[in-house]
């Protein structure tokens, strides 16, 4: 017997759509912050969200993890900045990035690149590739072939030290990274500064 | 012979849910919580755009610091950036005041249905120039953006609105376009929250109370210095710190259900401002009460 059940409505029919359109969103949305969690994702959700999601998610912005944890009272949480000095003008003055009159959003940037270079060499797949690229950008702005690149980062104080008078409460700076960028014959060579290493004493053969 | 009866209670509890599924995306709205977000909201993402100005060449020049090559290896291969074409200062530039100029048209609403769609493509893809520039600001005004294009943004609050009242058209009324971008922001406000307090909670600075603390003594980027305050007094440290964990928490559940989200509105759009200024990120903190913004309750209506 034939079906006498009349079409659906077009506005039936849209909204059926965008309900799916929707729904499909939500999971997205939902995988992105599960997928983008400082934690790391479980492979499942990786993959999923890495090959159904991220393809259009990634180019309008939205494939993010929100996880915006503000601090942890991690080394990393704390403030960053550039120091760039000329190596071939010993005289000339460090350079810092932010410098002391960028304000508001303009010094936030600078302190997120100098953080990400600092915090991404721990990533081997983004290990060197900052530095490098920041110190070549600072080739032409200040006329030099030759640099020094570091990374200082502001340690604040625990209130407890600072209450017994065993720390101040202006804090610390330390250098998270430092590295020599140099251009020698059109390319750019990175020498990273290791820290001193602590080298055991010398075992003499005892004489026989 | 009697047919099987199916339960009632899960046909019952199915339709619940598909009526409250409609009601929630496909009631019309009426237009002036979202032309509030677009105002405001593009307010922000203004401040966002114009915070590359004096840094622009230094860093997307032809010999800046975020080169091609960097990209390359830094994106994700879905990634990409109508700035990466601009490979001469001019080019550059022009591209950069191009989008700025259509993020303040946005902003005031001229031809909110083009410049809409086009503002939030201008906004993404120079997030997508230096994706290591980018800070939480960045990241809830590009889903505000977003939502304000799928709404008819431009319905109240607009030139658009003024040129249209002076050729004596109606007032343009409740919509569904409107009804959708409103719960995306009201799903976007609570997942955010959500996310941040969870991100949050991993830490044990949270738990023990001292989180404001940490916050209030970077010396660079804190806008305000408590640390005064909270060296005199623990107490006002720990109510401080889990004031915000508990506000987070509230915001995010309390948008769900109609009385909760009377007092948890007006809350979010005080309170995410001072979490901001606290924690150094003051257009993070107005990002989000713009997303507040878009939670009132529809039948608020403007005197204007």
């Amino acid at each position: 017997m034939a079906d006498h059940t009349p079409p659906p409505p077009p506005l039936e029919t849209v909204r059926a759509g965008l309900t799916v359109a929707l729904g499909l969103y939500l999971v997205g949305l939902l995988l992105c912050v599960a997928g983008n969690s400082a934690s790391g994702g479980s492979a499942l959700v990786r993959t999923i969200h890495g090959k159904l999601f991220s393809p259009w998610m990634t180019p309008a912005w939205l494939d993010l993890g929100y996880d915006t944890r503000l601090t942890h009272a991690a080394p990393e949480d704390g403030d960053h900045w550039f120091e760039i000095r000329r190596l071939d003008a010993p005289a000339a003055e460090t350079i810092v990035l932010p410098g002391p009159t960028f304000r508001g959003e303009r010094a936030a940037r600078w302190r997120r690149l100098a953080r990400a270079t600092a915090v991404n060499e721990a990533d081997p797949d983004r290990e060197s590739l900052l530095p490098a690229a920041v110190g070549a950008g600072a080739f032409v702005p200040w006329n030099s072939h030759d640099l020094s690149l570091a990374v200082m980062r502001h340690l604040p104080p625990d209130r407890g030290d600072v209450l017994v008078g065993q720390a101040d409460v202006v804090g610390r700076d330390e250098e998270a990274y430092a590295a020599r960028v140099r251009l020698v014959d059109g390319e750019v060579q990175l020498i990273e500064a290791t820290a001193p290493v602590e080298l055991a004493p010398l075992v003499k053969d005892p004489a026989p | 012979m009697n047919a099987p009866r199916r339960p009632a209670a899960l046909p019952a509890l199915a339709d619940t849910i598909g009526d409250t599924w409609m009601r929630f995306w496909f009631t019309p709205a009426g237009p002036w919580p979202l032309a509030l977000v677009r105002l405001l909201g593009g307010l922000v993402a203004v401040a966002l755009w114009t915070s590359y100005a004096w840094d622009l060449e230094t860093w997307f020049g032809p010999a800046g610091m975020i080169s091609p090559e960097l990209l390359a290896a830094w994106r994700s291969p879905f990634a990409a950036s109508l700035f990466d074409v601009a490979t001469s200062p001019t080019a550059l530039w022009l591209g950069y005041i191009a989008g700025g100029l259509l993020l303040l048209s946005l902003t005031i609403g001229l031809a909110t249905p083009v410049t809409a769609p086009l503002g939030a493509v201008a906004f993404t893809t120079l997030l997508h120039r230096g994706p290591m520039l980018a800070g939480p600001a960045d990241d809830v005004a590009a889903v505000i953006l977003w939502c304000v294009a799928i709404g008819r943004a431009g319905d109240a609050l607009s030139v658009d609105r003024l040129v249209g009242a002076w050729r004596g058209r109606a007032a343009p009324g409740a919509t569904q376009r409107t009804r959708i971008a409103l719960g995306l922001i009201r799903v976007h406000a609570a997942v955010i929250a959500a996310a941040a307090v969870l991100a949050q909670l991993k830490g044990d600075v949270w738990w023990n109370g001292t989180a404001a603390w940490w916050l209030a003594a970077r010396a660079d980027s804190r806008l305000v210095d408590l640390t005064g305050a909270f060296l005199a007094s623990e107490y006002l440290l720990n109510l401080v710190t889990h004031a915000i964990v508990a506000f987070e928490i509230l915001f995010a559940a309390g948008l769900w259900f109609p009385v909760t989200r009377r007092v948890v509105v007006p809350l979010g759009i005080v309170a995410w401002p001072l979490v901001g200024v606290l924690a150094g990120e003051p257009l993070w903190g107005l990002a989000l009460a713009v997303l507040a913004v878009g939670c009132l309750p529809t039948r608020v209506q403007s005197p204007v």
